[in-house]
């Protein structure tokens, strides 16, 4: 795997919830991505973001690792949660904040941060 | 633009023949941004993932023919 696909694990792995997605939460490039995105933060969930769309490798060794086809994808300690419809969906459904307690503790909301990720760099800001 | 709804509904059809209810519909009207519903018993008790995995799985050589560029999609089970 290149370095680009070892970045994707290590971010996966390490941050708590990742959103790869079209853009960046300031520049949303996709309406789905947007969704989950949204979704994601009335959750009140901590968000890494992923920007798949500076080189199309990131999307394909994201989609080697995760086995799922299409963007957006959120991950949460690790594991796959969906796309934008599933996520939206436990959102709605109240769900999505239950997995997050569950996954990160109780407290998961406090002083949640958002954080963006460059794979091809390996930089955090 | 029917013609790939149909066409869609098909490919689901034969992929779950169980299913109670297949509806796929052209979210934009231009034949490539489509809304799939899908309600079968088989999803019952299946995680949310899963019964969106298998609708993926049915719905890949059009995924990768570019014939949907994007596509929604809603499970559901019977029970």
């Amino acid at each position: 795997m290149s370095e680009v696909g070892d970045r994707i694990k290590d971010v996966i792995e390490n941050e708590q919830v990742v959103l790869f997605m079209k853009g960046t939460p300031q520049f949303v490039m996709c309406g789905n991505s947007g969704r989950a995105l949204e979704a994601l933060r009335a959750a009140g969930a901590p968000v890494t973001t992923v920007d798949i769309l500076p080189d199309p490798t990131i999307r394909q060794e994201l989609s080697a690792v995760s086995g799922w086809p299409t963007i957006p994808q959120v991950f949460v300690k690790g594991e796959l949660v969906g796309g934008a419809d599933i996520t939206q969906e436990l959102a709605e459904s109240g769900e999505l904040r239950t997995i997050l307690e569950e996954k990160l503790g109780p407290g998961y909301g406090d002083g949640a941060e958002e954080h963006v990720v460059d794979v091809l760099s390996g930089t955090r800001a | 633009m029917e013609l790939v709804t149909a066409d869609l509904e098909q490919l689901l059809r034969a992929a779950f023949p169980e299913a109670t209810e297949v509806r796929v519909s052209d979210r934009t009207g231009g034949g490539d941004h489509f809304l799939v519903e899908v309600t079968s018993p088989r999803f019952d008790g299946l995680p949310l993932l899963e019964q969106h995995r298998l609708v993926n799985e049915a719905l890949a050589a059009p995924f990768a023919s570019g014939t949907i560029h994007e596509m929604r999609i809603k499970t559901k089970g019977t029970g």
